[in-house]
């Protein structure tokens, strides 16, 4: 788990790098600095987790720049902006291209960890919604198809007859089929099916 | 106690000018080619207000039968006193709403807005005062014109000529000015010029219709030029002193005083305007400089709160760091590193602010003999690292073994500032072909130029033009102040500062340099 608790600190500045590394390192983060978005970028692997603290103002590729350019990438490591120069464009900017926070400098210690824990559970958060859909997916699979077909109906809202009727099976079968369905999906109640069905 | 000495002062001033103008009176009447005194009056009523109104007509009235004495029926001369105050007091009235108690005349607008009422003013008031004096029966048949022109004449020159001189000297503004301005030496050359121009004009031209007159007008430029509106009422004063004296010596008849009265109120007028346009244009520049110096201070305070914010950051991470360990009752090691870097970055900030605080001690350009290479090295200094973090071949040539008379602070910030420029102008450009070069070269009249040269795409026309406005910057950060406010450090060191077109970026600084090396 310590591994997805991994911040990235890009800022040209060795002290502030310095400094905040010893403050998340004592918040019990692992770190990882870098001087420039260059440097970052060629070391960027696709499997890594953790959250982004990214200076504005850099010699080469700005930060902003940087954020959007992980955006292009497809990377969705969570994103905390900090600035010596907090004006209205770089933080619009900077939350159009999804940023968790904008923190100014020089940074209140107490927002940039609140900053990065609300980085980490958002990602949290995402991954928990990503592993439910998958096992949502795997439930899914493992129907047959007539109770798929069962499925889609029940959710459009008809009643057992007219599936009956549309299927030219018995109303009997119907209501196996329905049960069954509804026990792999482990739902208990219609509504429940329909929010399932929703995503 | 004070005040009614001033008053009193004041009525002896005015009857003593009365008396010393009343030359060349026609008919034996107050009417005289020259008449300072209701300047006096009219500078009185303007500074006092409405309260002095008895005073200047208590003044008129001492005057005519003190100088004058009582030629005429008492009630006739009481009665035309009476209409030559009220005069007076309507033109002070039309001046008080054009002339604050603050202004020194030295602007045009200002000028303007004095002479027109008086040149109009004193018209009417002559017609006025002239007609009474015509129905009186006190003008001789058919003098009616001439004593209008003489009269008005007298008065306008006399308003014109001393009125500027009397505001001034009553105002503690106008008196530090003068002051200031009588001490220089050059108070003493156009003076003695003045002098002279009137022993060419009455001396040597007198007798040829004043042919020679035009000299009259050297000291009155010279002073006005130099000296703005200050140098323009001390040699206007000793102009018009000159030509009565002038006149009085050689026994002028009143007519031809008259004559030369106008020329006397044209070259008043002509100094005044040059006073009053040299004095503009002195404080525009002074603004102007202001102005620069504010945006240069602004421009490096943006620059220096980026500075400070990184050490503040850093020292505010520290302390939270600290906080953190403290909490847990952690020492060693990492508690060390707290500490020892909030002091290391408190340190940091203390630079920065010194920096800040040197700027803006040379907000007046502090000279110093510096060698050329010192200042080059500090301000490339700064752009080492980055070049070799950036992958740009920097080039600091050697520089030629001469000493500049500079702000180092400033000239250092015009350097840094070009090599800013060419480092962001070659940040596009592919890895090989990135290069910045600082050189210099001794020029013929003991100058240098230093040279910056990136290899970018260069500045076109058009751009080098807008580049050296304020607030256009091809960049996001900063407003776009920096080739201006260099240009104006580099204007302040005697020198210049160009882009030139061409295919690659080149800004070129001239400045001149210390005339002898030192040994």
């Amino acid at each position: 788990m310590t591994d997805n608790l991994t911040v990235f600190i890009v800022d040209d500045d060795p002290s502030v790098r310095d400094a905040l590394g010893l403050l998340l390192g004592v918040h019990d983060y692992r770190l990882a600095v870098f001087a420039d978005a260059d440097s970052f970028l060629r070391a960027l692997k696709p499997h890594w987790h953790g959250c982004l603290l990214l200076d504005i103002r850099m010699p080469g590729m700005d930060g902003l720049s940087l954020q959007k350019k992980l955006l292009e990438l497809g990377c969705d490591l969570p994103v905390v902006i900090m600035t010596g120069h907090g004006d209205v464009d770089s933080a619009r900017e900077a939350f159009r291209a999804m940023a968790v926070d904008f923190l100014e400098k020089p940074l209140d210690g107490t927002r940039l960890l609140a900053a990065i824990a609300e980085a980490f559970e958002r990602q949290r958060q995402a991954a928990d919604a990503a592993a439910s859909r998958s096992q949502i997916q795997r439930r899914l699979d493992g129907l047959t198809p007539r109770e798929r077909e069962v499925m889609a109906r029940v959710v459009a809202g008809r009643h057992n007859r007219e599936i009956a009727a549309e299927l030219a099976i018995s109303p009997r079968t119907v209501e196996v089929h329905k049960a069954r369905m509804m026990d792999k999906l482990g739902v208990a109640s219609v509504a429940e099916l329909v929010r399932l069905s929703l995503g | 106690m004070h005040k009614h000495l001033i008053t009193l002062g004041f009525v002896g001033l005015y009857v003593a000018l009365d008396a010393a103008s009343f030359i060349h009176p026609l008919h034996g009447l107050n009417i005289t080619p020259w008449n300072p005194a209701p300047a006096l009056g009219l500078v009185f009523l303007l500074r006092r207000g409405p309260g002095a109104r008895p005073v200047l007509v208590g003044a008129v009235l001492l005057s005519e039968y003190l100088v004058r004495g009582v030629p005429f029926p008492w009630w006739d001369s009481v009665l035309s006193a009476l209409i030559l105050a009220a005069g007076y007091l309507l033109l002070s009235e039309a001046l008080v709403r054009r002339m604050s108690p603050s202004t020194l005349l030295d602007d045009r607008a200002a000028l303007l807005g004095w002479m027109l009422p008086v040149v109009f003013g004193t018209l009417l008031n002559s017609l006025v005062y002239v007609s009474s004096l015509h129905v009186l029966g006190l003008l001789p048949p058919g003098g009616w014109l001439t004593g209008v022109l003489q009269f008005w004449v007298g008065d306008a020159v006399g308003i014109t000529v001393a009125m500027p001189l009397f505001w001034w000297l009553s105002g503690e503004r106008g008196r530090l000015a003068l002051r200031a301005a009588l001490v220089g030496w050059e108070t003493l050359g156009y003076s003695l010029l003045g002098l002279l121009a009137l022993w060419v004009a009455f001396g040597l031209g007198g007798d040829g219709g004043f042919k020679l007159f035009y000299f009259l007008f050297l000291p009155i430029v010279w002073a006005s030029a130099r000296q703005g509106m200050a140098g323009a009422i001390v040699s206007a004063t000793l102009l018009q002193v000159g030509v009565i004296a002038a006149v009085q010596l050689l026994d002028f008849s009143a007519v031809t005083v008259a004559e030369l009265q106008m020329l006397a109120v044209v070259m008043a007028l002509i100094g005044f305007f040059i006073g009053g346009v040299v004095d503009e244009q002195r404080r525009t520049s002074d603004e102007l400089r202001q102005t620069l110096r504010l945006a240069a201070a602004g421009e490096m305070a943006g620059a220096l709160a980026h500075e400070l914010n990184q050490p503040l950051t850093a020292m505010g991470a520290y302390a939270s760091a600290y906080d953190a360990l403290q909490a847990r009752g952690e020492g060693g090691a990492r508690l060390d590193a707290a500490i020892n870097g909030m002091r290391a970055e408190a340190r940091r900030a203390g630079e920065v602010v010194r920096r800040l605080r040197d700027f803006f001690r040379t907000g007046a350009t502090k000279l110093e003999a510096v060698p050329l290479a010192e200042i080059v090295a500090a301000a490339a200094a700064h752009y080492q690292a980055k070049a070799r973090q950036s992958g740009v071949g920097f080039c600091v040539a050697e520089m030629p073994e001469l000493m500049l008379l500079a702000d180092r602070l400033q000239l250092e910030v015009v350097l840094r500032n070009l090599l800013s420029n060419a480092f962001d102008a070659v940040a596009a450009a592919d890895a090989g072909a990135r290069q910045v070069s600082i050189r210099a070269e001794r020029l013929p009249g003991e100058l240098v130029s230093i040279c910056v040269e990136d290899s970018g795409s260069g500045l076109g026309r058009q751009d080098l033009e807008r580049a050296f406005e304020s607030f256009h910057s091809s960049k996001s950060s900063g407003l776009g102040l920096g080739l201006v406010i260099s240009r104006a450090i580099a204007e302040t060191h005697g020198g210049r500062l160009w882009g030139e077109v061409a295919d690659h970026g080149v800004f070129k600084l001239v400045l001149p340099i210390q005339e002898t090396p030192r040994p």
